[in-house]
Formats: structure tokens, sequence, C-alpha cells
């Protein structure tokens, strides 16, 4: 499932990561978990969680990280 | 002239002065640190990619002279970016002592990574542990003595706005550096290995306790989501509008205006008239419109209540954290435009000065969205001084008008964002942004940063703003602007409908952007040559300064056609403006 199909305040796992530099950078590794904090109407931007930190998302990285959800 | 320096001025380093490295992940505070350290003046805010490009400054340690290099904020040394090319040049390069190493503790995983990466490179280290305060708040406990032990090197606890921790931080990174033995590179280790180590080395040195979100953090929440979060954006705006509009104007008539008129402008006149006879001279120099009374009148009462007000909102907005989130919000509006949201802080930017606004769009952003941008600055966002301009031409008469002259403005914005996003080619990057902690900023650093910025107004706009006056009182006195307005009056009389003077502001208007628009005050305008006189000094060409940064970051043929196109377009919309409500207008 994509992260970007994720509901607010859901749970999930990462399961792969796109090639892209910026998202490692970040601090976004395979097997992380993270949470949906907020979507945007119009194909905006998610945000997510990891740790104590926050991140936007745009719609096209959000749709190539394939997550796997877990409560 | 330009509303902030953008040169490097080249320190002279000597062999022997000690070199070290200011580095860490973007917005963990080095710019705090640098300042703190060497008492210059740099900007700082609460969101990443401030420091666009290394700065140095002297330090000075027990009679020693140093030198410190700010190197702009990376996530990672793999020369993937420009910042990170810089950043890793800087390690490679032989002559740094040492390095200063700042780590965010509210992120503390992330910044160890980086840690271990440049403890690769051999160059002694020292790690500043910052924001520990903020950490503390959230509950994150971290055991700096044993960090020190994972790192094999000094960590000093900081919380650099506040000035803690940095006296300790800057003996122990000269006693690293004096000691002029490099210490051994540690081994390379892949990315995956890296994290590894990262998260064993988490595991012995941090203890997170659980807290209820404070009140800061759960508005930070909110303000994420649609709604709440549009009302919140929309409340934070008209705050805003209603601090620099309602406070400016309040500012300029009790204080500015008074003090201006009343104590400034007849000091100036009772000692030109001391020695200057009635004449030519004495009126370019202290008559109704000579360089000592429109010259102080204009910049210090009319505008420079605005600027001020401006820089304490944008200041505090810079500070808190909230920009970055307000980009998450427009996002999909800015889209349409080809760039994406994070793009809005250099449109806010832009709305005090272009300069830095253009500047700032070099932070992680691609080529396209940063010829997009500022065009859009240098086309139709007014800067702070020329919004004080037309409040002080508009306010008084038509507030409605100026609400148009804003709107046109977005219109406008709009319309050449479609346009650009389809004419340039290349690719626009999707919005991957870190969101700051929403923080209350503190009050010294928000006093310093509004202090630096008005001052570079009072010194920068001042010079220009007398000589333009000062060459307007001349053509005006001589009669020579007469013999301009001549040729010009098909355009300006003809086309746009304005009287003859309006000329002036014309000329004066290449200068700076508010020049534009003062000279119109004292022309006795109808509403319709106001809103005209108004779009037109809006689109206007963007002031030297500008053109000059224009140049400087894109080149000439660039510039000049931005240059070109907003002389252009600002004629073109100007009188499609006067013939179309003059149409209207005859109609009815």
């Amino acid at each position: 499932m994509a992260l970007y199909q994720m509901k607010k305040n859901c749970k999930c796992q990462i399961e792969k990561l796109p090639c892209n530099h910026l998202l490692k950078c970040l601090g976004m590794r395979e097997g992380m978990t993270v949470c949906v904090k907020s979507r945007q109407p119009l194909g905006g931007p998610i945000v997510i969680e990891i740790g104590k930190r926050s991140f936007a998302i745009a719609r096209d990285v959000a749709e190539e990280i394939v997550v796997r959800e877990v409560n | 002239m330009s509303c902030h320096t953008t040169e490097q001025e080249e320190l002279h380093i000597r062999k022997d002065d000690v070199k070290i490295l200011l580095m860490g992940n973007p917005n963990v505070g080095k710019s705090v640190v640098f300042s703190k350290l060497t008492g210059m003046e740099v900007m700082s805010a609460n969101y990443t990619g401030t420091t666009v490009t290394y700065t140095k400054g002297n330090i000075q340690h027990r009679e020693k002279k140093g030198i410190i290099i700010d190197v702009p904020g990376t996530y990672s040394l793999e020369a993937t970016s420009p910042a990170e090319e810089v950043a890793v040049e800087f390690l490679k390069d032989a002559s740094a002592d040492a390095v200063i190493c700042v780590l965010d503790a509210t992120n503390l995983e992330r910044n160890l990574n980086f840690a271990l990466q440049v403890k690769e490179y051999g160059l002694p280290t020292i790690f500043a542990l910052n924001l520990m305060d903020v950490a503390e708040r959230q509950g994150v406990y971290i055991d700096v003595q044993q960090l020190e032990k994972e790192l094999n090197a000094p960590v000093i606890p900081t919380v650099a706005i506040r000035n803690v921790g940095l006296r300790e931080l800057l003996q122990k990174a000269w006693e690293a550096a004096e000691k002029q033995e490099k210490e051994l590179p540690t081994l390379a280790l892949s990315e995956e290995d890296r994290w590894l180590e990262v998260g064993r080395m988490i595991k012995n040195v941090q203890q997170v306790e659980h807290r209820h979100p404070t009140f800061l953090e759960k508005l930070g929440d909110l303000s994420l989501r649609p709604f709440p979060g549009l009302p919140i954006a929309f409340i934070v705006l008209m705050m805003a509008l209603g601090v620099v509009v309602g406070g400016g104007k309040g500012l300029r008539a009790a204080i500015f205006l008074p003090i201006v008129n009343n104590w400034i402008v007849p000091f100036f006149r009772m000692i030109v008239g001391n020695f200057v006879a009635e004449g030519l001279i004495y009126n370019v120099l202290v008559g109704e419109y000579g360089i000592f009374v429109k010259g102080i009148e204009w910049p210090f009462a009319l505008i420079l209540p605005y600027v001020l007000l401006f820089y304490v909102v944008l200041s505090f907005l810079e500070d808190s954290g909230y920009l970055p989130r307000l980009g998450v919000l427009v996002d999909s509006t800015l889209r349409r435009v080809g760039v994406h949201g994070g793009n809005i802080v250099p449109f806010i930017m832009g709305y005090g000065c272009s300069v830095p606004a253009i500047l700032g769009t070099r932070a992680a952003t691609s080529f396209k969205e940063r010829i997009i941008v500022s065009s859009l600055v240098a086309l139709a966002v007014p800067c702070a001084a020329q919004t004080g301009a037309f409040i002080a031409l508009l306010g008084d008469h038509s507030a409605l008008v100026l609400v148009l002259v804003y709107l046109i403005s977005f219109i406008a914005m709009l319309l050449a964002g479609i346009v650009l996003d389809k004419v340039i080619p290349g690719k626009s990057e999707p919005m991957l942004l870190e969101i700051p902690n929403l923080l209350m900023p503190d009050k010294d650093a928000l006093l310093k940063k509004i202090w630096i910025r008005t001052k570079g107004f009072m010194i920068e706009a001042e010079v220009p703003m007398m000589l333009g006056v000062g060459f307007a009182a001349l053509v005006a006195e001589t009669g020579a602007l007469n013999a301009v307005s001549g040729y010009v009056a098909p355009l300006t009389t003809g086309w746009l409908g304005l009287p003859p003077e309006a000329t002036l502001g014309l000329l004066l208007g290449v200068i700076r952007r508010e020049l534009a628009v003062l000279p119109l005050l004292e022309l006795d305008l109808t509403t319709l040559q106001l809103l005209v006189g108004a779009v037109v000094a809006l689109f206007y060409i963007p002031c030297l300064a500008v053109l000059g940064v224009l140049i400087k970051e894109f080149g000439m043929k660039i510039a000049l056609t931005m240059g070109v196109a907003t002389i252009l377009l600002a004629f073109l919309i100007g009188g499609v403006l006067n013939h179309t409500v003059s149409f209207v207008l005859m109609l009815l």
C-alpha cells in the first residue's frame, strides 16, 4: 500500500523507499514506523511524523513509498 | 545600494590563524552559534536553508586571532547538492584546524548520522548539543558523558540563542585546533552500517519520556490540517496586515510625521537658510520638494513605519516556525504556478525586500523554480517600502483602490506563473520539507533581527532616496522635466491617462520601487489615475538593487529579459486598465 493512501492518524511501517536521496538524508529508512498527521485536499502533500519530527511529502513521492499498516 | 549585502567580504587569513569550521544539519542553529561567537550580524530563522552561502567571521581567544566559517547546513556529506559540495570541499581542504559540529538534541538520530560522516574526515571535532532546552521540554534526555564516549570527542550541551555553553564550546574548539595533531579518520561506513551504528548509540545515550503535547505542539499540528489550518492562516495574515497597515498608520501619524515636520525639517531649513540665499539651490535643498524636505519626509515619515512593522511581523513568523506550515497549506495552489509550497517563504520575504527573497530561492529548489519565484517576486510583489508608499497614496483616498491593487498583483502573479511554468523548460521538485517545531521566538534574537533589517533599510534606502529627490527637485526647478515629459507624453498622458508630471515617477522608479509611487502623492489625481499610477508602479522595473542581484544570480541575459518584460507589462496592464475603465465609465 502506498503511504499517500494512508488515513490520518494511521501508523504504518515503511517497506520500500523510492530512490530519493533527500528522503534518506531526512532520516527515512525502511522498517521505520511513521504516522500520517495531516492530509491536504486537491492532491496536496501529506505530513508524516517520525519520532518527534514532522515532514511534508509531496503526493508524487508519497505514492512511491510502500508501507504496511501496523497497530 | 542593495537592501542587503550579498558580497562576501574576503577576510584576510594569515597562515598561523586558527581556522574552525561550523557544520551541521539544516536548522540546528549554526547561524545563531556563529553570530554569538563572532559578534557578526547574520540572519537566522526557524526553518531550513536560511544560510545559502558560507560566511566567514573573526574570533578571538586569549589574544589570539582565528577565523570561523559558517558552512551551509546539509543533511549528509555525499556531495549531491551544491550546498553539500561546498561542505565537503571545506572538510577536504587541509587548512581547517577543527570542526564545531552542531547537533540538534531534539533530533539526535539523524544528527548523529551526520556526526559520523564528519568524523570520517579525521579533523579534530567538537560537538555542540544544541536546543537542549527544547529537548528537555519534549521529554528527551541525553547522557552527555556517554555520548562523548561514543563519539570519542567533546560534547558540549548548549542553548545557543541564550548563550548557554558557548564559552566552553569555543574554549574546547580552540584547544583541539591548537593541538595540531590530526586525528585518525574513522573508518568510512556504508550507509546501512552507519544507521545501525547510530541506532546502537541512540540506545545507549537517549531516553525519551512520554509527555503530553504542549499547547504550542497542539497548535503546530492543528495548523497543518486544512481545518482549522486554513482559518488559522487567515487569522495570522489578517493580524499581520493589521499590525503593518493599522500600526503603521498610527506610528506615522503619532510619532514619525510630527518629529520629521516639527523638528528635523525646520532644523535643516534653519541651517541651509544661514548659508544659502533663496533661489534655485535653496529650493533644491530645502524648498517644498527639496532634498532635506521630501528626502527625509518620504523615507522616514511615510515609509519607515511600515518597513519597521513589516520586519517585526516577518521576523516573528520566521522564528516561530510557522512559515513551512503555511507552505504545506498553499502547496496545491503554488504548484499551479510551477513551484512547490516551500517557496512561500521567498514570496513572503519579497514583501519586505526582493533582494533577500531572490537570494533565498537558492535553498533547495530547481533552477526552473528559482527563475519562476524570482520573476514573480520582481514583477508583482511590492516591497515593504512600496507598500508604505501605496498606503500613503491610497490609504486616505480610497481603501478600495488599495485592495484592488493587491488583487491585481495576485492575479498577475497567478497568470504569469502559469505562463512561466509552461514556457520554462525543466522540472519542478516535489515538496519534501521538514516541518520545524513551533516555538515562541526568543525576544532578544527577535529584536536583534528587526534591528539589523531596519538599520539596513535606513542606511541603504536613505542615500538613493535623497539623490532621487535631489534629481527630481533639480529637473523640476530647471524646467528640464517639462522637456522630458513632452517626449513621453503619448505614453503617460495618452496611453496611461496620467498628468505629464507623472513622468517623474517613471524616471525615479528605476532607482527604488517606492519612488515610482511617491511623486504621485503631490499630483491631486482622480481615483482612476491613482489606480493606474499605482498599478504601473507595482509592475514597473524592480529597482536597481534587484536588477543587480538578478544579474548576479542568473546572468545578464535573463536579468535583462526580466527587466524589459516587467516594464512592458507595467505599461500594457496600466494602459489596458485605463482604457477599459474609461470605456465602462463612458457607457454608464
